[in-house]
C-alpha cells in the first residue's frame, strides 16, 4: 500500500492510496460544501446542485453522462451532507481514463434551465419520499431545533418551498462561490495508475480558475430543550436526543466512536440491553457524527405511544449513568474489537477506502492507512472513553419526539 | 479475472459446506442456512421463524443471553442473517483468525439453543413492535401486501408474522419447531475469505458432524396467473406502487437472457425505467425492477414511489416500458447491460460478504456453485434475439399490482 499526494497549480489537491493487488479502482471528487454553506433563501441548493452535476456539460448531454457511466460498467453515485458533496465511481482499472474524464468534465456543468426545471420535480419527489420515513424526518426536525440559527441545522434537502422558489441563476451563483479547485480534493484508491491520472487531470483542469472559499466554523451552541411534534398519522413515536460531541479535528474522536459503540451499538450495547433486549422499543441506538469543528451524539428510539414515558425515563437514566460512572474494561475492549473488524471489512473494496481517505484529507489534511486506523482504535483507553462519556448526561441533550402524542408523559 | 478456489463437502448428515478461498484477504464471512424460514412454518404460527431465530441468540453453549452476545462481540463478528422466505440463516463476517471460534459458537446456537422461558415474552414483544413499526414504513408495508397478493400459499407470508399468532407462541411450540426444522438435511454452510481448506473441513465436521435429521420440504410455490390490483388507502406523502409478474425459475437455461433484459430495463442510470420515468418525466425519485427468486419460480418485482398527482402517469409509463421491452432491444443497450454485469462480477470478488452470499445463493437455487468463467460465458453469449425470444415466451403480463397511498389507480389493460 502506497500513499501519494500532490497539489496542482490551480489549487486542486490530488491524493491516492494505491493497492496494486486490487481488481478495481475508485476515484472521487470531494467538495467541501454542503447545507451549512447555504443561506436560507437557497436551502437545499448543494444537494439540488449535486443532481444537476449529472445533467451535462459543454461536451455532454445528461443522457451522455448516464450512458457513459454505464458503458464503463461503473458503480457510481454522489451524496450531499451538511458539509460535503462527493461524486465517485468505481471501475475495472482499464477504464480509469474514461471514468476520470467523465467525472472531471462533470465538475464544470452547464446547469441548463430546462434540465433544472425538470430535475426540480425529482428533488420534490425525494423530499416527499423522506416525508414517509419518520425516523429520518425526526432527525431533520431535531437538528433544526437543536442547532437553532447555526447553519449545521440546515436541511440538506431543503424544503418544498425553498426548492420550488429556487432559480437556476441562484444555483449558478452558489456553484461559482463553492466549487473552486482549492475547495476540492480528488482522491483515488485501489489499482490506479497515478502518473497517468495526474497527467490527465492536470491537463483537464488547467482552465479551472482558483479563488478563495471560506466557511463559517463558529462552533454551534446546542439547545437542550424538549419538543413534541404531533403527527396523528404515525403509529409509533420516534425519539431523537442530540448532544455536542468531539469534532472531526479532535483527537478524542476515536474515543468517541468507542463510547458510542459501548453505549449505543445496534446489538450488545448498554442501550440494547436496557431497551431492545427486554422488548420495550423495536429499535434504539446511539451514533456519533464527527463534523467540521463540531460533532454530535444522536440517540434514537422508536416505541409505542403508551411507552414513551418509560422509554424516555430509562434512556435518560442510562445516559446520566454513562456520564457519571464512565466505562468498564470489558465493554471497551469488546467495542474496540467490533470497530476494528468493521474497519477491516469495510476496507476490503477500493470504494470502502475512498470515502474515509477523501474525508480525512479534506477535513484534517492527513492520511491514515487502514492498519493505523485500527491501531488508533485499539489504542483508546478506558479513561479516554469515560472522559468522552461525560458529555452524555441527559442535561446536555435536546429531545425531540415525533408521533401521535401531545406530550411526553 | 482470476478464478478463486472453490471447495465443496457434504457431511453424512446432509449439511453441505461450500467455500471460496481468497488467501489474500484478512476477513472471512460465513452463513449457515437451514430450511426453516416462514415458508415451512407451521400453519397458525406465522412469525415463529423469526422469533425462533432471535431466541437462539438468547442463550446457548452454557452462555446466557448476555454472555453469548458478549462472546460474539468479543470475536468482532458483524452479525448477519435472519429468517425470511424459505430459509433461516445465521452468520456474519469477521477477521479470519476468529472464524473457528465463531463456527463453534454457532454450532451451539443452532443445534442446542437454551430457549429459556424468561426470554420469550421480550422476544415476542419485540416482534409485535416490529409489526406495528410496519405502519410507519409505507414502502415496506406495500411490499408485504404485494407478496401476499401474488403468492397464494406459504410463499406469500411475511416474515413479521401476525399479531395473534405471535401472542399465542409458547416455548413448547418453539422447542417443537426447533426439533422439526433446525436440522442439517439440505442445510448449507457457506464460507468465503481466508482459510485453509483441510482445517475448515475438519472444524466443520467436528462442530456439526454429530447433528442429524432432515426438516420438512418446502411446498411448491403457488401464485396468481391472472391480473390483480389492490389499493391500500393511507395518508402518505407518496404513493408507493409495487408490481410483480411471473418470470422464469432460477434453473431455467434462459436465466442469463432474463438477467440482461432486466439490465436493459433497470441496470444503471441509462437504463429504460430510470431514463423514461425519472430523467425525462421527473415522476419519481426511485424506480426499479429486479428479479426475485424462490426455488422453482421467479418473478420480476418493480417499485415506483411518486406523489399522488403523478401516480397514475407513473404506473402507465412503467407498464408501457415493461411491454415495450418485448419489442426488442438495441445492441448498445445490451452491451451496457453486459459490461455492467461483468464488471460487478469482478468487483463482487473484492468483498468476502458478497462472495459468501453469491455462493450460498448459487448452491441453494442451482445445487452447485458456478465458476466465474461459466457466468462470464453465460453473460457474453446473450444476443438481442435471445432477449426478444425470452420475452416472447415470458411476456410482461398478468400483473399483480399494489398501491399504498391516498389515491386508487387504474391498471392499464
Amino acid at each position: 500500500m502506497t500513499f501519494l499526494s500532490t497539489h496542482l497549480d490551480n489549487g486542486l489537491t490530488v491524493i491516492g492510496e494505491h493497492t496494486p493487488e486490487s481488481e478495481s479502482m475508485a476515484c472521487g471528487y470531494f467538495v467541501k460544501t454542503g447545507s451549512r454553506d447555504e443561506t436560507l433563501e437557497v436551502l437545499g441548493v448543494s444537494h439540488f446542485l449535486e443532481h444537476m452535476m449529472f445533467k451535462g456539460t459543454s461536451r455532454r448531454s445528461a443522457e451522455d453522462v448516464n450512458r457513459e457511466f454505464d458503458e464503463l460498467g461503473a458503480q457510481y453515485n454522489a451524496f450531499t451532507s451538511e458539509e460535503s458533496t462527493v461524486y465517485f465511481g468505481r471501475v475495472l482499472p482499464e477504464f480509469q481514463a474514461s471514468l476520470l474524464d467523465l467525472l472531471t468534465d462533470m465538475m464544470r456543468p452547464s446547469l441548463r434551465v430546462e434540465d433544472f426545471d425538470t430535475e426540480k420535480n425529482v428533488i420534490l419527489e425525494e423530499i416527499a419520499r423522506y416525508d414517509d420515513m419518520p425516523a429520518f424526518d425526526a432527525q431533520t426536525l431535531a437538528r433544526e431545533a437543536t442547532f437553532g440559527s447555526h447553519p449545521l441545522g440546515h436541511r440538506v434537502l431543503g424544503t418544498k418551498q425553498s426548492i420550488t422558489d429556487m432559480k437556476r441563476d441562484d444555483m449558478q451563483a452558489y456553484f461559482a462561490r463553492r466549487y473552486s479547485p482549492g475547495n476540492m480534493v480528488l482522491a483515488f484508491s485501489g489499482a490506479f495508475d497515478w502518473d497517468a491520472a495526474l497527467a490527465q487531470v492536470t491537463d483537464a483542469t488547467q482552465a479551472w480558475e482558483r479563488y478563495d472559499v471560506t466557511r463559517d466554523i463558529t462552533p454551534p451552541k446546542l439547545a437542550t430543550e424538549r419538543r413534541v411534534v404531533t403527527n396523528e398519522k404515525l403509529a409509533r413515536v420516534h425519539l431523537i436526543w442530540l448532544a455536542a460531541a468531539p469534532s472531526t479535528q479532535d483527537e478524542s474522536r476515536y474515543a468517541a466512536h468507542v463510547a458510542s459503540s459501548v453505549v449505543g451499538d445496534d446489538v450488545g450495547s448498554r442501550i440494547y440491553w436496557e431497551l431492545v433486549d427486554p422488548g420495550i422499543v423495536d429499535d434504539a441506538s446511539l451514533y456519533y457524527a464527527e463534523e467540521d469543528h463540531a460533532g454530535v451524539f444522536g440517540t434514537y428510539a422508536s416505541c409505542s405511544p403508551e411507552n414513551v414515558g418509560e422509554v424516555v425515563e430509562r434512556m435518560e437514566r442510562l445516559l446520566d449513568k454513562a456520564a457519571t460512572d464512565g466505562a468498564h474494561d470489558a465493554e471497551v475492549s469488546r467495542a474496540k474489537q467490533k470497530i476494528a473488524s468493521g474497519e477491516v471489512l469495510s476496507s476490503e473494496t477500493p470504494m470502502g477506502r475512498l470515502v474515509p481517505l477523501g474525508m480525512a484529507w479534506t477535513y484534517r489534511g492527513e492520511y491514515i492507512g487502514m492498519d493505523e486506523a485500527v491501531d488508533r482504535v485499539l489504542g483508546v483507553t478506558v479513561d479516554e472513553v469515560s472522559e468522552v462519556m461525560r458529555g452524555l448526561s441527559s442535561r446536555s441533550h435536546s429531545l425531540l419526539a415525533l408521533g401521535p402524542i401531545d406530550s411526553i408523559a | 479475472m482470476s478464478e478463486p478456489e472453490v471447495y465443496q463437502h457434504e457431511l453424512d448428515n446432509g449439511l453441505t459446506l461450500v467455500a471460496e478461498r481468497r488467501p489474500q484477504v484478512r476477513a472471512a464471512a460465513f452463513s449457515l442456512m437451514m430450511r426453516a424460514g416462514p415458508v415451512t412454518a407451521p400453519e397458525g404460527q406465522e412469525g415463529i421463524s423469526k422469533v425462533l431465530a432471535e431466541m437462539c441468540y438468547r442463550g446457548a453453549g452454557g452462555y446466557d443471553s448476555r454472555g453469548l452476545s458478549e462472546a460474539l462481540d468479543g470475536l468482532g463478528l458483524q452479525r448477519g442473517g435472519g429468517a425470511a422466505g424459505e430459509m433461516a440463516s445465521f452468520g456474519g463476517a469477521l477477521l479470519a483468525d476468529n472464524l473457528g471460534k465463531a463456527l463453534d459458537l454457532h454450532a451451539d446456537i443452532v443445534q442446542r439453543p437454551a430457549l429459556p422461558e424468561s426470554e420469550l415474552e421480550p422476544v415476542v414483544a419485540l416482534a409485535l413492535q416490529d409489526l406495528e413499526a410496519l405502519e410507519d414504513a409505507p414502502a415496506r408495508k406495500m411490499f408485504v401486501h404485494l407478496r401476499g397478493a401474488y403468492y397464494s400459499n406459504a410463499y406469500g407470508r411475511s416474515a413479521l408474522g401476525k399479531a395473534e399468532a405471535l401472542q399465542g407462541l409458547t416455548t413448547g411450540a418453539l422447542r417443537e419447531d426447533h426439533a422439526r426444522r433446525y436440522l442439517p438435511g439440505g442445510a448449507i454452510l457457506s464460507v468465503a475469505g481466508r482459510f485453509e481448506w483441510g482445517w475448515l473441513k475438519d472444524a466443520v465436521e467436528k462442530a456439526f458432524g454429530a447433528w442429524s435429521g432432515s426438516g420438512p420440504d418446502a411446498p411448491d410455490p403457488q401464485y396468481r396467473t391472472d391480473p390483480h390490483y389492490d389499493h391500500i388507502d393511507q395518508e402518505t406523502a407518496q404513493e408507493h406502487i409495487g408490481l410483480t409478474y411471473a418470470s422464469i425459475p432460477p434453473t431455467h437455461p434462459g436465466r442469463y437472457a432474463a438477467r440482461m433484459a432486466i439490465g436493459v430495463l433497470s441496470g444503471g442510470m441509462s437504463a429504460r425505467l430510470f431514463t423514461e420515468i425519472r430523467e425525462k418525466r421527473a415522476l419519481v425519485y426511485s424506480v426499479s425492477a429486479s428479479p426475485s427468486e424462490v426455488r422453482g419460480h421467479g418473478t420480476i418485482m418493480c417499485y415506483a414511489g411518486t406523489t399522488p398527482e403523478r401516480s397514475q402517469e407513473t404506473l402507465d409509463v412503467l407498464i408501457h416500458e415493461l411491454r415495450r421491452l418485448g419489442e426488442g432491444v438495441e445492441t448498445s443497450e445490451l452491451e451496457r447491460a453486459r459490461v455492467g454485469l461483468l464488471s460487478s462480477l469482478v468487483m463482487q470478488g473484492e468483498s468476502t460478504g458478497a462472495r459468501a452470499r453469491a455462493i450460498t445463493s448459487d448452491f441453494f437455487y442451482l445445487g452447485r456453485v458456478r465458476s466465474l468463467r461459466e457466468i462470464r460465458e453465460g453473460v457474453e453469449g446473450v444476443t438481442p434475439k435471445d432477449i426478444v425470444d425470452h420475452l416472447a415466451e415470458h411476456p410482461a403480463e398478468n400483473f399483480t399490482v399494489t398501491s399504498l397511498g391516498p389515491r386508487r389507480l387504474k391498471v392499464p389493460a
